[in-house]
């Protein structure tokens, strides 16, 4: 009844005063911490009818590039597809490289890797953590997050001398073993920032407010995520087990225990709570780590010219932060690869965020396009 | 199954979809399959009982101008079955045309949006075949081996 | 002994006596009231610059930061700086502005919010105006500035400022009725609009109107924060992530204008809130032997209520504009509404027709 009274309303009022579609630009340069990602939004009223993303704002043609590099010096612009999640992408390529060539790395540059991924995929989430929350109005985790994730950089820093672009990961093993202060630090820190977990979802995590923001809202299906692509915490938030590390063990995963963290309802909460089950089981899983580490070599046996067998093609696959990272690889003979390519988790991400929107209010634009940690430089590369 | 067992089941299915199925020496399957041929192996890669390969991880392209080709490569990969597979199509270069996956996974939509942006492989049937990460009235191929950037001109205004 | 009325009672007395020697003591009754309302300008200003301070150090202390500490000792001197960087920046206008209402909507968004404190009372007898439609007049003025932010909004000629002002209007208007609502249950039990009057009653009950009230404490301090336009109903506000708010298009003094209007409307809700429900100048029970002077005991109180609301903007996030406008209308009314109803039942039941 009342449902027939507002829209006789609402057409009367259409016919006299005669509405328009607004169309709203998200420009590139945006206050929330997500990168050079132009949105152009087709509004009516407050409800969004079309979300359209134009990408290209930071396409450094790290493809193009790296087809006139040589294998190692390809490893430097790995660091620039995901400057957040480097060690990931370092370990992407590096794998892709040793798979094409035949070359396994000794076991200690292994658990050395594995220790630093992982350390990287906690960095990773705090910073996702605090930009999410921040989209959603809640500034203070920010804050939080940054402050822990210093706390990882500076491990970084004291191993590779880098904080954000390390290029440590090399094809064959890691650049340089770590210093005798190295395990305990990393102990230390394990120990005081597992219970900040607790700490953090504690603010958030049933805060009714936050609830009232991701519940429901940006709802994937599990048909619709695989159907389009989507892969990582964003699809295990709607119960489909995805987890490369599980389904292709890569480095020495399947000797190590850990739980792939899946929620089935498969909203912006869920996809935060699967991140916040992450951090915890990589805490586990670099604790793991650090008591199997043995010493030992770090860097294979290799030739001193890396060159790819001709005809010889790749495509390796691991989980980096965000979600799948592939790299295809082919090679032609020479110390050059003939082509790279990139295939991250953001840009497959980012397609559904158009469907995910339709209907809903500009405010939620922000919220999904936080729970689906979007990172631009995998997207442009 | 092991990469053997695999070979031999996709020939012993696809006979007459394929053209060649080898395992390479990266322990990698790769078929090989002809254009007109691709739709339909594409489907039933997707929805045969015992494949199930529902996600398209990746779709792109590599350019071999001295064979005067170009090769769509699509990696696909079974959440239910775990295993791998990639699909090669070999396109010409001088007029590089091929069917698009859109109707078969979604996630094709913008893979084959950057190949067509990057390389110029025109997809028929793709929803919304524009460029995605060049500027929409870029006219060069950039990933093409043959590019030469003679770098952005802008008109004095 | 030193209470307010004391003070109040000297200075004007030494006013009066100024005034005698002048020879203007028949112009006694307007130069008063102006020097009043001139000494609380010059308190409120003070007050707030300490306010914009506070805010920065409470929200660097939650966040693991220090906040500032350079400029000045502990930093105090920050709002100055800041003041002073505001006077000087250049004024940039849009140029198809609408003029008028562009110019007034700064200027009539802060004095409306500094009239509402001329009935504050400080501490006995030390009040600009003590009307006795008190409330009332705290209630209608802070309705100018929705007037204000709509000016601002159409007058900017930028359509993302229009869209932040029609929001903020229909947020500040929203909340404006679980405010009022609020307000009733007080009123009907002591009898009397005037805020002074309220406090006395408290004095001579014995009690503070928190503890029968607790739930019109709690609404009239979420509407408060809904008034001013701060978290989590910055909306309007920290609409940064697509559109700039009804203050956009100013910068420079205008700017600052919005800003500390903003800050005064919290000074002034949290001063409502304490003279209605926490005693106003009345010393906390059991610590009456320190006989401090009424005015320190509101200050404290006033403190108090402003660290709450400055805590509410760095703890929660924020509500989508349906939902606040659900919030508002569908949860805080009906309460607001029953509160009032049990109020006045429990009130007959206990004291009959009639009593006061």
């Amino acid at each position: 009844m009342t449902d027939l009274l507002l829209s006789q309303v609402k057409s009367v009022g259409e016919s006299l005063i005669g509405t328009d579609e607004y169309v709203v630009n998200m420009g590139p340069q945006h206050p929330a911490t997500h990168g050079v990602l132009r949105l152009v939004v087709k509004l009516d009223g407050e409800t969004v009818k079309e979300t359209i993303p134009v990408l290209g704002y930071l396409h450094r043609s790290i493809e193009k590039i790296s087809e006139n590099r040589t294998f190692p010096q390809c490893i430097t612009y790995t660091d620039r597809v995901d400057y957040v999640s480097a060690m990931s992408v370092n370990l992407a390529f590096a794998l892709a490289t040793e798979r094409l060539m035949g070359i396994e790395a000794p076991a200690r540059a292994q658990w050395l890797r594995m220790i630093f991924v992982e350390l990287q995929r906690l960095a990773s989430h705090l910073l996702w953590m605090g930009a999410f929350a921040g989209d959603i109005g809640a500034l203070t985790p920010f804050l939080y997050g940054l402050r822990e994730r210093e706390r990882i950089l500076d491990l970084f820093e004291m191993t590779c001398g880098q904080r954000l672009t390390y290029n440590y990961i090399r094809i064959g093993g890691v650049m340089i073993d770590v210093l005798p202060e190295f395990m305990p630090k990393c102990r230390a820190f394990l120990d005081y920032f597992e219970p900040k977990i607790d700490e953090y979802e504690g603010l958030l995590t049933y805060n009714p407010i936050f609830l009232q923001r991701t519940k429901g809202v940006g709802v994937i299906s599990p048909e619709v995520g695989i159907n389009s692509g989507i892969c990582g915490p964003s699809l295990r938030g709607s119960g489909v087990s995805c987890d490369v590390r599980k389904q292709q063990p890569y480095l020495y995963y399947d000797q190590v225990k850990f739980n792939e963290c899946i929620e089935s309802a498969g909203d912006c909460w869920s996809r935060y709570k699967v991140r916040m089950n992450e951090m915890r089981e990589s805490v586990s899983i670099i604790r793991q780590c650090m008591d199997r580490l043995e010493p030992g070599p770090i860097e294979a046996k290799m030739p001193p010219v890396i060159k790819a067998p001709v005809g010889s093609e790749i495509y390796s696959r691991i989980e980096s932060s965000r979600g799948e990272m592939g790299v295809h690889l082919v090679g032609d003979g020479t110390a050059k690869p003939w082509k790279v390519k990139y295939r991250c988790a953001s840009f497959s991400n980012l397609y559904l965020l158009d469907e995910l929107t339709r209907g809903w209010k500009v405010a939620d634009i922000m919220a999904v396009l936080g729970s689906l940690d979007m990172i631009v430089p995998e997207v442009d590369r | 199954m092991t990469n053997e067992e695999l070979k031999s089941k996709i020939e012993a299915d696809f006979k007459d979809l394929i053209q060649s199925v080898v395992v390479t020496a990266q322990k990698e399957v790769v078929v090989v399959v002809a254009a007109d041929k691709y739709l339909s192996l594409c489907k039933q890669l997707r929805d045969k009982n015992g494949y199930e390969l529902n996600h398209l991880s990746s779709l792109t392209a590599v350019d071999y101008p001295k064979d005067n080709k170009m090769t769509v490569v699509s990696h696909l990969w079974s959440y239910k079955n775990c295993f791998q597979l990639t699909v090669k199509v070999d396109v010409d270069r001088a007029n590089p045309h091929i069917p698009t996956l859109f109707s078969i996974w979604g996630s094709a939509n913008w893979f084959e949006r950057e190949v067509y942006d990057l390389y110029g492989v025109i997809f028929d049937g793709h929803p919304n075949l524009r460029r995605i990460m060049m500027p929409d009235d870029y006219q060069k191929f950039p990933l093409r081996k043959d590019f030469a950037d003679d770098g952005f001109i802008v008109k004095p205004s | 002994m030193l209470t307010g009325e004391n003070i109040v009672q000297l200075v004007s007395g030494l006013l009066h006596w100024a005034y005698a020697q002048a020879g203007i003591s028949s112009w006694a009754g307007i130069i008063d009231p102006i020097i009043a309302a001139v000494v609380m300008f010059g308190f409120i200003s003070v007050f707030v610059m300490f306010l914009v301070w506070m805010e920065r150090k409470v929200s660097a202390h939650m966040q693991s930061r220090i906040g500032p500490n350079r400029v000045g000792p502990f930093g105090l001197l920050q709002t100055v700086a800041d003041a002073i960087k505001l006077t000087t920046k250049e004024d940039v206008k849009p140029v198809n502005r609408d003029k008028i209402p562009y110019f007034l909507a700064p200027i009539v968004a802060f004095v409306a919010t500094f009239m509402g404190m001329v009935v504050i009372p400080f501490d006995k007898g030390m009040v600009v105006q003590d009307l006795n439609v008190g409330i009332l007049y705290i209630i209608a003025i802070t309705g100018f500035t929705v007037i204000a932010i709509l000016a601002a909004g159409w007058s900017s000629n930028n359509k993302y400022a229009l869209l932040g002002g029609f929001r903020s209007a229909a947020q500040i208007i929203s909340y404006e009725v679980p405010l009022v609502l609020s307000v009733v249950p007080i009123i009907m039990i002591t009898g009397t609009l005037s805020l002074s009057g309220i406090v006395e009653y408290q004095k001579t009950a014995g009690y503070w109107f928190i503890f029968p009230q607790i739930f019109a404490f709690l609404i009239f301090i979420t509407s408060a924060t809904a008034e001013a336009n701060r978290a989590p109903f910055d909306i309007p506000e920290a609409e940064s992530e697509l559109i700039g708010g009804f203050h956009t298009e100013y910068s420079g003094v205008k700017f600052a204008m919005f800003f500390l209007g903003e800050y005064i409307a919290v000074v002034v809700s949290s001063a409502v809130a304490v003279t209605l429900f926490l005693g106003g100048w009345l010393p906390v029970a059991f610590l009456g032997f320190l006989h401090l002077p009424g005015f320190v005991w509101f200050l404290a109180k006033l403190l108090l209520i402003i660290y709450l609301i400055m805590a509410f903007r760095w703890t929660f996030p924020r509500l989508r504009v349906d939902q606040l406008m659900d919030f508002g209308w569908k949860v805080l009314i009906p309460i607001s509404i029953l509160n009032i109803l049990i109020t006045a039942i429990v009130w007959l039941c206990l004291y009959g027709k009639g009593a006061q």
